[in-house]
């Protein structure tokens, strides 16, 4: 094992793929239309890129420590039932006790995975058909309006007359996770259990606790993007987010990270969801039809998790 | 002519040479034993001989003819098949299915499956044999040694592919047998003689002598001589395996502490789980205990037990006389215990982290004021452990994955010093894959601990290291201590007298 | 003198497997008593014979997934296969969007095209080495963009008497779609016991490293298996479109994860290597009595995917318990 394992170029060229891609997509929709680069529309992309920025971060951690989690959408949906229905009795308390309802059910995802030893992709698949038969028994399959959203309201708002006060908090949050990561042995610990989980345990690492944790994080996410789309739509439905699992998920690979774990960062993945909303609003502006949307989704998943993918990690792949 | 001949073979690993020019000559329809300690090259050497491994230099040559084998398809079409020591079975198919597996021929037409055919295919590999089981039977429904017999005759099979007395490899088949399956394997091996040569590799001298007509043996990649198994002893075999011990004071026993009779570290009463029973032994501060043991002996799954990895059914475990609970491998570094996995690269280190990391990953208290990393607390402690342990690196942000095997280990072993609180070290193969330098600083780093009061409970990579370097040695057979061995420096027991224990 | 850490084979429990494969059908008549108990409408020839038409489609899909589930990986594209399916033998049969009636044809064009999206799948997985379910997760939503941009905002309805019967009329009490799934499950279960491909995608859940070391080439199963199951898939879509008379981008809605279910339920492993399509059949019957039975007795039918979602969870927890080790690393 002398050898030292040199970093092949196009490994070095993945650490960058978002930013370039970032930048790319900006200067080829600038070129499209002059009127890209405007406020208002900054404005709208940023409004827009809230969401998904915050439900993948959330995710990105569940990724990091070698797993997945697809309830996320399902979990945002059912939260923006609770937010609406909870909204009239519990007012400013709501917004805090639906994100702590969604980390308490990431949470119990992760002890089921943890526990009971089931693949996270399965018991987060399950738990997302869970989810969305209760929203749609609590909300009755239909829309909650929401009559007083002023609880809510101040997502709305624009910090110093600019910033939407979504785009903001989706940037603290981010902020907020990586910094933690920074500077406590929870990177340690979580890169360790993505990279190589049975030598993180054998060093003592809480490998169980990490996932737990991780998936506590990622509903708590849920539950704040939930928050987002409620205060911009006015309502919650028990659909409303379903939409955004793809993207979320887009969002995280093309960002980079790994989906064998271990590699990647939460800053990589509001990269990749800044990426995958211009595409989204950007794909109008070009002509393209937006049912073209969903098979570039599909198709950068596929391309985005070959490229990041750890060859020496997985020599068998089911 | 030979059956099989190979000259000269060589293969370097990365910082490791597995075979430094190995000559080796097999006549048709004899049985020929290969023996020689852990990382003797026996193996390698093996792999090779079936396309698995591309040696660097030297040639293989098959009744007379050079070939240059790239699979085990390729060894196949040649005549040679190895019977591998970890069984090579697809456990949910037929037996018939995988006697023919990749060469079904007839048995299988236009991707449609001929049962009929397939079950006759697959009778007659077994007759040659005559072992009566069910070509139809599942696979995973047999016992191991009616797998072994598939698996036999699975690789009889390449007679029909290559058109020649076949070469068939048995890599430590007997390893998981009871006696009398051994029994029947041997009484097979002499059948097989009829129609085909045979290699045979066991760490069980005397049966190597058994059932061999010549023994060769191999020592640090060569070829070290060779020798008749008729009227041969074991100890004389054994004596060519280890050569000449020098007289350098490889283990340091020098250094070896003597142990004063007080309460011990460890104490281990009645321990028992999924491969061991009523497991019982103390290990004195400062004391290296060595437990020896055959494969599936259960010994690594005590060593994991006493470190919360492996669950246990009953027993107690005792540390410096407090009754202790082990649910987690967590719980186990909170009591002072520190465990180096035989795998290194999988169970040991975390390839892509930093030395840094990977140093501190079981103490993070270590590195960390209050609940926060202190980036200077973290670069002082790591670099006076590198400077301590001469642990070479371009740096602590080094990925250990760029470091050689040595020094990796170095670091992996640094990782349970850090906080200076271990009573009690777990080395599963410390040295395994380390070159002889290497070997000796990291039992230098061993006597350097037990000196400070750290008790050690030691899985040598051979017997020689175990003896070595323990003051005790538990002898484990079958899932349970079968021996104690007293191992003081200047008294040690040979390596043979554990053997007899041992199987 | 070695001696290496080579953990013993385990011989394997087989009263184990026995008991896991006569667990499901004995669920399936428990779980078919305690509801004829409970509910005379649930018992009724009529519910019966509902219960079986329904399970139709689930049955094809499922068959296609569980070659897929055999070989220890997964398949999350059947809900965008059938998608784009059926839309597209909606295009192609009679229909009010255009001229075509190509009939039979239309249908085996859909079939092959479901055939193509399992083929890339398995493509994606053998070169690029991407997991299963990410691949599979990307193919979904490249079926439904097809899907979105064949229906083109106009829903085309079928006009063709032929596919729209398939659903309406009846041979000896069942719909045709019935029998259709009943000649697919036999068909499943022929290639699983008699052909290569077949008994490899069950080899290749049982030891994938076994099948290489023989000299088999593992990759070309595998992609043909995605591929067949692709056709299965798409024949799904077509029996949807049949039940709508319409082609629907949402044809396949939550199909895969049902499929899913009533294989992992039947004694399927997700690890592979073990079940089969007599086994999912179980489970196709198993789910669609219980989603039935849970409505007759007056539970939400909004509940159906949560119950789903709970008995596969329960299931492959149940069928991991006897290989637990401490140490074992579960992603």
């Amino acid at each position: 094992m002398s050898t030292a394992v040199a970093m092949k170029p196009a490994q070095r060229l993945t650490g960058f793929m978002p930013l370039i891609a970032l930048a790319a997509l900006v200067a080829a929709l600038t070129i499209a239309d002059p009127d890209f680069l405007t406020q208002r529309s900054l404005i709208a992309v940023a409004r827009t890129a809230a969401p998904l920025i915050v439900l993948a971060a959330g995710a990105t951690l569940v990724v990091l420590c070698g797993g997945i989690d697809l309830s996320i959408a399902a979990l945002a949906s059912l939260s923006t039932v609770f937010l609406a229905l909870w909204l009239p009795n519990l007012g400013g308390l709501a917004t805090p006790a639906v994100i702590a309802v969604a980390a308490a059910i990431g949470a119990v995802q992760g002890v089921a995975h943890v526990l009971l030893r089931i693949p996270s992709f399965i018991v987060t698949l399950g738990g997302m058909a869970i989810l969305s038969a209760v929203a749609l028994v609590v909300s009755g399959a239909g829309t909650v309006r929401v009559v007083d959203d002023s609880p809510v309201h101040w997502l709305d708002l624009y910090l110093g007359g600019y910033v939407p006060m979504s785009a903001a908090t989706a940037l603290i949050v981010v902020a907020v996770i990586a910094v933690v990561l920074r500077v406590t042995p929870l990177r340690s610990w979580i890169s360790a259990t993505g990279y190589s989980e049975s030598a993180a345990r054998l060093a003592g690492t809480p490998v169980d606790l990490v996932k737990i944790g991780a998936f506590c994080v990622s509903g708590a996410c849920a539950g704040l993007a939930a928050v987002m789309l409620v205060s911009r739509q006015f309502s919650g439905g028990p659909t409303m987010a379903d939409n955004l699992l793809l993207p979320a998920v887009a969002a995280i690979v093309v960002g980079g990270t790994a989906i064998t774990g271990g590699h990647g960062s939460v800053w990589r993945s509001l990269a990749g969801a800044l990426v995958v909303t211009l595409l989204r609003v950007g794909l109008p502006i070009v002509g393209v039809p937006s049912a073209y949307e969903q098979i570039l989704y599909g198709a950068i998943i596929v391309v985005a998790v070959a490229l990041t993918l750890d060859r020496s990690k997985v020599s068998i792949v089911k | 002519m030979n059956a099989l001949e190979v000259r000269g073979l060589v293969k370097h690993y990365p910082g490791v040479t597995a075979l430094d020019g190995v000559d080796l000559a097999v006549r048709p329809n004899e049985v020929l034993g290969l023996a020689g300690e852990n990382g003797a090259g026996k193996s390698t050497l093996l792999k090779a001989l079936v396309g698995l491994v591309t040696p660097d230099a030297g040639t293989i040559h098959v009744r007379g003819e050079q070939v240059k084998l790239r699979s085990v398809v390729d060894a196949a079409n040649h005549g040679i098949g190895m019977v591998f020591q970890e069984q090579s079975l697809v456990p949910n198919l037929t037996a018939a299915e995988n006697i023919v597996l990749g060469s079904e021929g007839p048995a299988v037409r236009r991707g449609i499956y001929r049962w009929d055919v397939m079950r006759r295919l697959a009778q007659e590999q077994l007759d040659k044999i005559g072992s009566p089981i069910d070509p139809l039977a599942r696979t995973d429904s047999l016992s191991f040694a009616d797998r072994q017999m598939v698996e036999i005759a699975k690789v009889l099979r390449i007679e029909e592919r290559s058109q020649h007395p076949p070469v068939v490899i048995l890599d430590e088949p007997t390893s998981v047998l009871e006696s009398k399956e051994i029994e029947t394997l041997f009484a097979q091996i002499r059948r097989l003689r009829e129609f085909a040569t045979v290699i045979f590799v066991s760490h069980r001298l005397d049966e190597v002598l058994d059932v061999c007509d010549r023994v060769c043996v191999l020592r640090g990649g060569k070829s070290v001589g060779e020798v008749a198994a008729a009227g041969a002893v074991p100890r004389e075999l054994h004596r060519m395996m280890i050569g000449s011990t020098g007289s350098d004071d490889h283990y340091h026993g020098s250094a070896a502490t003597t142990v004063v009779e007080e309460q011990p570290r460890l104490s281990v009463r009645g321990l028992s789980g999924a491969s061991f029973h009523d497991i019982s032994f103390d290990v004195a501060p400062g004391e290296i205990v060595g437990i020896v043991g055959v494969h599936g002996s259960g010994r690594e799954d005590v060593c994991r037990a006493l470190f919360g990895a492996e669950p246990t059914t009953a027993g107690e475990i005792r540390m410096d006389g407090t009754r202790i609970d082990l649910p987690s491998t967590r719980a186990a570094c909170a009591a002072g215990i520190g465990y180096v996995p035989a795998e290194r690269k999988t169970e040991g280190m975390v390839g892509a982290l930093s030395v840094a990391e990977n140093m501190t990953l079981a103490k993070q208290q270590a590195r960390c004021a209050g609940p926060f990393v202190a980036p200077k607390k973290q670069a002082t402690l790591v670099d006076s452990w590198i400077r301590r342990l001469s642990i070479r690196t371009p740096g602590r942000d080094t990925p250990i994955q760029r470091l050689s095997g040595g020094n990796q280990q170095k670091v992996i072993l640094a990782r349970w010093l850090v906080a200076g609180d271990i009573r009690l070290l777990l080395l599963d193969h410390p040295t395994r894959g380390l070159d002889v330098g290497v070997r000796s600083e990291v039992y230098r780093l061993m006597r350097e601990l037990a000196a400070t009061g750290v008790a050690t409970v030691l899985l040598g990579d051979s017997l020689e290291e175990a003896v070595g370097m323990a003051d005790r040695i538990l002898v484990m057979n079958d899932g349970r201590v079968a021996t104690e061995v007293p191992c003081p420096t200047g008294a040690k027991p040979t390596p043979l007298d554990l053997v007899k224990e041992m199987v | 003198m070695t001696s290496e850490v080579v953990t013993a084979p385990r011989r394997q429990s087989r009263r184990g497997a026995a008991f896991r494969d006569a667990g499901p059908p004995v669920a399936l008549i428990v779980i078919f008593a305690i509801f004829s108990a409970l509910s005379p409408q649930f018992r009724s020839t009529d519910n019966v014979q509902n219960i079986v038409d329904a399970a139709a489609v689930l049955a094809v899909v499922t068959c296609g997934i569980t070659f897929v589930l055999m070989m220890g990986s997964i398949d999350l594209s059947a809900a965008g296969v059938m998608g784009a399916c059926a839309l597209t033998v909606s295009l192609l049969v009679a229909n009010n969007r255009n001229d075509n009636g190509f009939g039979l044809l239309g249908i085996a064009v859909a079939v092959l095209l479901g055939c193509a999206f399992g083929a890339l799948s398995g493509l994606a997985l053998v070169l690029l080495k991407v997991p299963s379910f990410m691949a599979t997760l990307g193919m979904s939503a490249v079926g439904l963009g097809v899907a979105t941009l064949m229906f083109a905002g106009v829903q085309p309805n079928i006009t063709d008497t032929m596919v729209k019967g398939l659903a309406i009329e009846r041979f000896l009490g069942f719909s045709y779609l019935t029998w259709i799934a009943a000649v697919c499950v036999l068909l499943g279960w022929l290639i699983q016991r008699y052909t290569r491909l077949g008994r490899y995608a069950y080899a290749i859940g049982g030891a994938e490293e076994v099948l290489a070391l023989s000299g088999v080439k593992v990759k070309p199963y595998k992609v043909a298996v995605f591929a067949l199951a692709g056709a299965f898939y798409g024949l799904g879509g077509v029996m949807v479109t049949s039940q709508l008379g319409a082609g629907l981008v949402q044809a396949g809605d939550g199909y895969d994860f049902s499929a899913i279910t009533a294989a992992v339920v039947g004694g399927t492993l997700l690890t592979g290597g073990r079940g089969g399509i007599p086994h999912s059949a179980v489970g196709v019957l198993l789910v669609m009595v219980l989603t039935n039975g849970l409505v007759q007795v007056g539970v939400s039918p909004y509940w159906q995917g949560g119950v789903e979602g709970l008995i596969v969870v329960a299931a492959v927890a149940a069928a991991v318990i006897p290989q637990r080790r401490r140490n074992q690393v579960v992603k």
